[in-house]
């Protein structure tokens, strides 16, 4: 009985566990050319991505922190941030929509949108 | 020891114990490229405080680790992130310790952390206002099952192993 309850709480968290895996994988198959770059819930720029024929950086320096965002033709990343973790850097380079760039200390959010559900 | 003065000086070194564990942990690079992924071993403190101590005692440990953390290790800045994961994980662990037995601190311990990540991901975007962050939902439920898990099992084995040397009931 002990052990039976105990598989049963496995299973459930594990299935849970699985599901989130397939919704994650779902999400990052987003399409789309135009990344948004939000700094504080404020859109900062936009940049269709398929327009770009040479890479430039742009820095992002707000209140919260520096960023430098890299602008590639077809992609989007973030190559230097002053924020303790970088998590936003070593999320490299964003090619379609679904999961954005988030660097949480620094309120900045990078998403791309548009392709399919353009409107 | 009168019982007060007992009970006041574990409060205290679990909290201290939570905090050398959070900032040592804020230390390490992060494990992988997702905000908001962490191990969050200090949680097993609060919940072994919970289940030894009560829940004031845990609600205190958790208080002094949040504000007294964001000061040391990780930047004031993340303060929002971890009360409000840390406020949500405690109501998971209130309500769940009275259900499920210590047995199985292990699933309070990784519903209490998909609860944190929750409340983080929340703040999140309360503060940078764009809906697209949640993409981050199902991977922080994952995450935080997984971490939860580990975490649980460390509180669990250690109650289990202190109680047999009669330092706490």
């Amino acid at each position: 009985m002990k052990e039976k309850r105990n598989i049963l709480w496995l299973c459930a968290l594990a299935a849970v566990c699985l599901l989130g895996l397939a919704a994650w994988g779902l999400l990052g198959r987003g399409g789309g050319t135009v990344a948004v770059i939000t700094v504080d819930g404020q859109e900062l720029a936009r940049v269709d991505l398929s327009q770009v024929r040479e890479s430039y950086d742009l820095p992002v320096d707000t209140a919260w922190g520096h960023n430098t965002i890299r602008i590639e033709p077809g992609a989007i990343s973030v190559t230097e941030a002053d924020c303790p973790d970088k998590i936003c850097v070593s999320q490299g380079r964003l090619t379609g929509g679904g999961i954005p760039i988030v660097c949480m200390p620094h309120r900045l959010v990078i998403q791309i949108e548009g392709g399919d559900i353009d409107a | 020891m009168p019982k007060g003065t007992r009970r006041l000086t574990l409060t205290a070194l679990l909290a201290a114990a939570a905090l050398g564990i959070f900032a040592l942990e804020a230390q390490l690079p992060a494990p992988v490229p997702i905000p908001g992924v962490k191990l969050g071993l200090a949680n097993a403190v609060t919940l072994f405080a919970m289940r030894a101590l009560g829940r004031k005692e845990a609600g205190a440990v958790l208080t002094v680790r949040v504000l007294l953390g964001a000061l040391f290790a990780a930047s004031p800045s993340t303060l929002l992130y971890s009360a409000c994961g840390g406020l949500l994980a405690y109501a998971a662990m209130c309500l769940l310790t009275a259900v499920i037995p210590e047995k199985r601190l292990w699933a309070v311990s990784a519903l209490a952390a998909v609860a944190h990540n929750a409340g983080q991901l929340l703040a999140c975007l309360l503060v940078v206002r764009t809906p697209g962050v949640l993409a981050y939902g199902p991977i922080l439920a994952v995450s935080g099952i997984i971490t939860g898990v580990f975490t649980g099992l460390c509180a669990q084995y250690l109650l289990q192993r202190l109680r047999k040397t009669g330092l706490i009931k």
